[in-house]
């Protein structure tokens, strides 16, 4: 399922119809950062501070976004869910999720917008194992590798990257697609919901910035673990 | 009547009338708690009919079956809390995010408004 896209052939997307969701759960150091790269790209961006201890009213002040604050944490699927939200109400034709840590390049957004605006996909997902530049710990690897089967398992799609932040969808994928995983399963759970509306999907290589700083708030093993718990939870009560 | 039958019947006893005035307006519950607490006390007064019941189903002994009996119980009470309390996250989760769309602001526009 995975194709390649040829520039040339998609129509030209204006910008100001695509939000960037940025989901940040206590990001201070990193987040004004993040902005500052994606501010030129001419994107509406949301930011939904997921009850981080600090306010990043101050931090962000300088720049055109809009900031969402959830008064207590939810996790990372509720501020996401909340985003989507908030950008179909403010008619968003096209809605992207992106990583508030600064490991994707806000060059990759334009690749996966490509064959949204080409009406080849309702919804594409970043992948960093096919071909993308990847400097990935061998560790991080392996459980990627495996949170992939789960995933199969558990939605029904095997996907090259199970836990990939980065996402383009259209403005009717992002209405059919709820997420109700607040934590971090959510990933999971959107693959499922693209099948479950049998959405049409495709991956995008995308590179992800391997720096010190995401890989220390990246997941540890055992938060692989809780995510896999989560999942099946969520199975059994649905 | 031997000591422990007395702290077992009052237990039951105390336990019932907790319930009993909390759910005064549901007669179901009142029924199915009524019958529940009776056969507590007959089987706290009589326990060599638990195993005689045991013997029935195949449990050596009243004692071992009322152990089984509990586990699953208390499973299906897990499971009660659990969706409870996955709803009241449902809930709790809808609250917030009303809350947070309501109050989005746009950035670096609203100091030309002020």
């Amino acid at each position: 399922m995975v194709f390649t896209f040829i520039p040339f052939m998609s129509p030209q997307i204006n910008p100001q119809d695509v939000f960037v969701i940025i989901p940040a759960y206590n990001e201070q150091e990193v987040i004004a950062k993040v902005i500052y790269e994606l501010v030129p790209m001419q994107y509406k961006l949301v930011v939904v501070d997921d009850g981080s201890a600090e306010e990043l009213d101050e931090r962000l002040q300088q720049f055109p976004i809009f900031l969402l604050r959830h008064r207590v944490n939810l996790g990372q699927g509720a501020a996401l869910q909340t985003g989507i939200e908030f950008a179909l109400s403010k008619q968003a034709a096209y809605i992207v999720t992106f990583d508030a840590d600064g490991q994707h390049l806000p060059s990759d957004i334009e690749k996966l917008l490509a064959p949204l605006a080409a009406n080849k996909a309702d919804i594409t997902l970043g992948t960093r194992f096919s071909g993308g530049i990847s400097n990935i710990p061998a560790g991080r690897k392996w459980v990627l590798k495996t949170a992939r089967f789960i995933n199969y398992f558990f939605a029904g799609l095997l996907l090259s990257d199970a836990h990939n932040g980065l996402r383009a969808m259209t403005r009717p994928a992002a209405s059919a697609i709820h997420i109700r995983q607040n934590g971090m399963a959510h990933a999971t759970e959107i693959v499922a919901e693209i099948r479950k509306n049998k959405l049409r999907y495709a991956e995008v290589p995308v590179s992800i910035r391997y720096t010190d700083y995401s890989r220390k708030k990246g997941q540890t093993l055992w938060g692989s673990f809780r995510i896999f718990f989560d999942i099946l939870l969520n199975k059994i009560f649905k | 009547m031997n000591g422990i039958q007395i702290v077992l019947i009052s237990g039951v006893v105390i336990i019932f009338s907790y319930y009993v005035s909390r759910f005064r307006n549901a007669l179901l519950d009142l029924v199915a708690l009524i019958l529940f607490a009776g056969l507590g006390i007959f089987f706290i007064l009589f326990p060599e009919y638990t195993n005689k019941i045991a013997k029935w189903l195949g449990v050596g002994r009243g004692a071992d079956l009322l152990f089984y009996i509990c586990i699953l119980f208390f499973l299906f009470i897990i499971l009660k809390l659990f969706s409870r309390i996955r709803r009241l996250e449902d809930k709790m989760t809808e609250l917030i995010r009303q809350q947070a769309k309501d109050k989005a602001r746009e950035m670096n526009d609203s100091k030309d408004k002020e």
